[in-house]
């Protein structure tokens, strides 16, 4: 019945007759030159292993020996040298997201002349580092990464660093199954048979008879048909469930510790190494300042959480004065769990286990529809904002909204707004609404303007709202501005649309319409300036990642748009970047989402020469 | 057992007399009407009364140097030189003169009248009374806002030995590490 | 004319052989060889539901009934196995059907089908071409229709509906029904021109896990029209009620 393990053999098979062939190319490769200038040369070795997670033992894989892998710690400039050796008895891979390099050296196998590595084999990556900050690595193949293939890197700068820390700590958020990735994937895809198989929030009857005392009958009957006519669920947020969700490899009960002396300036590097987990990430009672998104420093910005997409990284600063334990708590969207480290000033603390947020509900905003009900708030309706009128507006909780763009708004004319028709209005799905002007707005004061959260923050509406309490900020995409102005201040010559599509229901997910090696590749000519315009057309958010380059997401910070390698995309919205082509090479360009990349949603990002037909 | 009692309540009558004495420090710190702060930071000084000149360089996001030595009644000018693309403050004062002072910072930034690289000065005829802030104006005399490029002057007097320090208190920037302590020596 | 049709079975199930090839062939090249690279989408995917194997209690003799499915192939490419059957506890088979279908998603929730169909009960053995179409109708109802050609040249037709309603994430109740009409009278098999019987069943499932659900509940046949006064002529009731408890399970 296992046709996974199967289809891996065969598959073997395949590569195992591919490879004598291909031998030759791979050692060609001027890579492999003598390693004798390399600055940093390391040893890492890929076996199975066994993980313990809150006292329950399961299977894993190891780079290095520990799950997370070893913390890489390198500085900028440095020419470093791995030896990856495979002793699993499946082909494997490492790709080291985030980092600028040759394309054979970024180990996704199948582009830029990269094999994988085979039972046995070692392979040897060699590049010199031309940037510094805080990335990771993962294995590239199969669902390895689900495994525990993952670690962090941290680069230091050359040069002087803009932060100053007085303890520096990697933060590696993951989410492991006990589960073999293939049976999962097979799980999701058996379609009818295994409908929604890992969701265990569906609407039941009782939900029905809640919600028709709350909204009223008719409201409920017309929202359930309205779902029930797209033949969509608005509970799906996750797909994948039955996981724990780790720090640094320990489960909630281990509790993993870092230490701090009180008045210390603490430094946290952020990395959601998860499968397919987007999280919302807070300290209680510890305010954080981000300065570095996707390891590209940020103008510091003071946050109290933030959304977290699978393959993103944030390094935030964080200056406990008190002498007592904070707590670090994430807890993924759709709540069926929580991350949990401690942050003490001596071993042994654990500081309190904050109250849960709840699950919130997709809206048909989410899907990008529900524009008519929005029809009374278009930017036009906004002119002339009155502070006057807005006395219970508390402007210290809204210190990302940048007074230009919004200095129109009129909240006078909004109080004709119907709510109820808002009902489906989540904090940031408002479809209608040009985001890029609204820059910095954040989502926890909008989470104000709709009925749910108006009541507290027990209920929460739409895939944005993270049930942020009022008068704390989450970080919006538009609070980040780069450190450093845009080195390439060219208007983009080439628009590329990418429709981020699928059937969910089969589980196949696609990028425009097309699963990967079926659709078309991306061609770009080298040193162009590209935008990219992803238009996601499913009700779930996609962190897009692109190998090899960063791209600047336009989030209205002009000439200080922040870099990044992975831009999560949500449901029913549209979000664009720029990017300067300037590594040739064939990029993997997919969602990092484990499981959809499985199931078809990648393409290839090619970078070439210019000719005839670009 | 008595003994233990005893030492308990040695121990609270210490601690008692910490709390009444500390919270007083920081009124005497914070108290103070208007922003002249207390006596014990020190206070705004002619150039010419000092004697002796401290350059320091404003980068992004830090200053150099780091810490800074003073007697207990020195009168220091400081010239301040922004080298980075920054807006960056340098002010003088306790740790919680600063953090209040950063809530400040943050809301003339959300109001636009300071931005990341400098002063809006097309902001100068908005009317704040109407926002409730009409105090929001940065002219405290232990501060001075030095934009990218700039090079400014502070003179100040530290009259007594007390824990200061001298801060960029932009959003984010005391955060980043934006901040030295002042040493006093003997 | 037994004898023509006998080798045009041979034909059928041919025809049906060759589709599993195809189909096993098309999967597999489905999957480019870059994706095996790293894709660990299984090339070929399979599973065998038991949707329904059930003891029914009815007025007179109990039986045991089946609705078995299975299929094997890709994303866009299946290959379906269907069994569906009816028993008394004590004794042979009174109904049984198989069903092999070439399967093809046609859009994310429609597939469609076609193949062949093989009555080894009630005698004669006949065989039929199917096509038909499944899949998922809007307000969520699991929909199956199919047409049937019998080698004799009858043309017959079934429509099933089915839907779950969460009471709680484990407990589910499934209204089913299910339609057959023949267009032309079949003496060998008792049926009658029109919409033949109808079948209405409510079971009530409890998820012990996803793949092993125990159910409790009722069923209603009715047979209709001239197949009605068939089987009345031959002395049986046009219609009965059971009481079922079975389980649904698959791999």
């Amino acid at each position: 019945m296992n046709t996974a393990s199967r289809g891996l053999s065969r598959r073997d098979a395949l590569k195992l007759a591919g490879l004598a062939g291909l031998a030759g190319v791979v050692t060609l490769y001027p890579e492999r030159r003598a390693f004798a200038t390399a600055h940093q040369t390391l040893d890492l070795a890929v076996e199975r292993t066994r993980l313990t997670i809150d006292g329950a033992t399961s299977h894993g894989i190891a780079i290095g020996g520990s799950i997370p892998a070893p913390t890489l710690r390198w500085r900028e400039g440095q020419e470093v040298v791995v030896h990856v050796t495979n002793r699993l008895d499946e082909p494997t891979s490492i790709h080291w997201h985030g980092l600028l390099l040759q394309g054979v050296m970024d180990g996704a196998p199948g582009f830029n002349g990269y094999q994988p590595i085979m039972p046995g084999d070692t392979y040897t990556y060699r590049f010199q580092l031309r940037q510094a900050g805080t990335y990771w690595y993962h294995s590239h193949s199969a669902g390895q990464e689900q495994e525990g293939m993952y670690g962090a890197i941290v680069i230091q700068p050359a040069e002087r660093e803009p932060v100053r820390a007085d303890r520096d700590y990697v933060v590696v958020l993951s989410d492991h199954t006990p589960e073999r990735p293939a049976s999962v994937l097979r799980k999701l895809k058996l379609g009818s048979v295994s409908e929604g198989y890992y969701n265990r929030s569906k609407r039941t009857l009782f939900d029905f008879f809640r919600d028709a005392e709350r909204d009223g009958l008719d409201a409920t009957v017309r929202n359930r048909l309205d779902w029930g006519d797209m033949l969509m669920e608005p509970t799906d947020l996750a797909d994948v469930t039955g996981y724990s969700f780790l720090v640094n490899g320990k489960g909630p009960q281990d509790n993993w510790t870092a230490l701090f002396k009180p008045g210390e300036r603490v430094r946290l590097r952020i990395i959601n190494a998860s499968a397919m987990t987007i999280f919302d990430v807070r300290i209680p009672g510890l305010p954080m300042t981000v300065v570095a998104a996707d390891g590209q420093n940020v103008v510091p910005v003071k946050i109290d959480e933030f959304r977290f997409g699978v393959g993103e990284t944030y390094d935030v600063l964080v200056l406990p004065q008190e002498d007592k334990a904070f707590t670090i708590f994430a807890e993924p969207i759709d709540r069926t769990g929580f991350a949990r480290a401690t942050l003490a000033p001596r071993e042994g603390m654990s500081g309190d286990l904050p109250a849960r947020r709840p699950r919130t509900i997709l809206t048909m905003a989410d899907m990008g529809m529900d524009h008519g009900s929005m029809a009374g708030m278009d930017h036009g309706s906004m002119a002339g904002m009155n502070h006057g009128a807005m006395p219970g507006m508390d402007h210290s909780s809204m210190p990302g909204m940048k007074q230009g763009p919004m200095a129109g708004m009129d909240h006078g004319s909004m109080k004709g707004m119907d709510h109820s028709a808002m009902m489906g209005m989540g904090a940031g799905s408002m479809p209608g609404m040009d985001h890029s002007t609204m820059a910095g707005m954040d989502h926890g004061t909008m989470a104000g303007m709709e009925q749910g959260a108006a009541k507290g923050s027990d209920r929460a509406l739409g895939w944005a709202d993270a049930a942020t309490p009022p008068g704390t900020k989450a970080l919006s995409y538009a609070d980040l501005r780069a450190f450093s102005k845009t080195r390439d201040p060219r208007e983009p010559t080439q628009e590329i649309v990418v429709r981020l599509t699928g059937m969910m229901s089969r589980y196949i997910w696609t990028l425009n319409g097309a699963k990967f090696d079926q659709g078309t590749p991306i061609r770009v000519a080298y040193g162009d300036r590209i935008r990219i315009r992803f238009v996601n057309e499913t009700m779930m958010a996609h962190p897009m990642h692109l190998h090899g380059m960063f791209v600047e997401l336009e989030n209205g910070q002009k000439d200080r748009l922040p870099k990044k390698h992975v831009v999560l995309v949500p449901p029913g919205q549209t979000t664009s970047v720029q990017l300067t082509a300037n590594e040739p090479g064939e990029w993997p360009f997919h969602c990092h989402l484990l499981y959809h990349m499985a199931s078809g949603m990648m393409t290839r990002f090619i970078v070439e020469r210019r000719t005839a037909s670009l | 057992m008595r003994l233990n009692i005893r030492t308990l309540t040695a121990a609270s009558l210490v601690t008692g007399i910490a709390l009444l004495t500390v919270p007083g420090l920081a009124l005497a710190g914070a108290g103070e009407p208007g922003h002249g702060h207390a006596a014990a930071v020190g206070e705004p000084a002619k150039a010419s009364s000092a004697k002796r000149v401290v350059q320091v360089e404003l980068g992004d996001n830090y200053y150099k140097p780091e810490s800074i030595s003073v007697k207990a009644g020195e009168t220091v000018r400081f010239v301040l030189k922004n080298k980075g693309d920054f807006l960056h403050e340098f002010n003088i004062g306790t740790a919680t003169m600063h953090a209040a002072h950063q809530k400040e910072m943050a809301m003339m930034v959300e109001h636009g009248m300071l931005t990341p690289t400098g002063i809006n000065t097309s902001m100068n005829g908005m009317d704040h009374s109407k926002m409730g802030m009409a105090e929001m104006k940065h002219d405290d005399p232990n501060s001075v806002l030095v934009g990218p490029g700039e090079t400014k002057e502070l003179t100040w007097k530290f009259t007594k030995e007390t824990a200061l320090e001298f801060a960029c208190n932009m959003p984010g920037h005391y955060e980043s590490g934006m901040v030295g302590k002042v040493a006093f020596t003997r | 004319m037994r004898m023509i049709t006998s080798g045009l079975r041979r034909v059928l199930l041919l025809a049906g052989a060759l589709t599993l090839v195809v189909t096993a062939t098309a999967a597999n090249a489905a999957d480019p060889p870059h994706a095996q690279q790293f894709h660990e989408e299984p090339a070929i995917l399979s599973t065998l539901l038991v949707d329904r194997l059930e003891h029914r209690w009815k007025d007179g003799e109990n039986t045991l009934d089946w609705d078995i499915k299975g299929f094997i192939g890709g994303d866009t490419d299946k290959l379906w196995l269907n069994a569906k059957g009816s028993k008394p506890v004590e004794g042979g088979a009174e109904k049984a059907e198989f069903q092999l279908l070439y399967s093809r998603l046609v859009s994310e929730f429609w597939d469609v089908q076609v193949g062949v169909r093989h009555d080894v009960r009630p005698q004669p053995q006949t065989t039929y071409a199917v096509a038909g179409f499944q899949g998922l109708a809007p307000y969520f109802f699991d929909v199956n229709a199919q047409a049937f050609l019998s080698e004799d040249g009858a043309l017959s037709a079934r429509l099933e509906a089915e839907y779950d309603l969460l009471i709680t994430q484990r407990l589910i109740l499934q209204p089913v029904a299910e339609m057959n009409v023949s267009a032309r009278r079949v003496r060998e098999l008792d049926l009658g021109r029109g919409i033949t019987d109808i079948e209405l069943g409510l079971r009530l499932r409890y998820e012990v896990a996803r793949e092993f659900a125990p159910y409790i509940g009722v069923n209603w046949e009715r047979k209709l029209g001239e197949t009605a006064d068939i089987t009345r002529r031959h002395g049986e009731d046009a219609s009965a009620v059971s009481f079922v408890t079975g389980v649904r399970f698959w791999f």
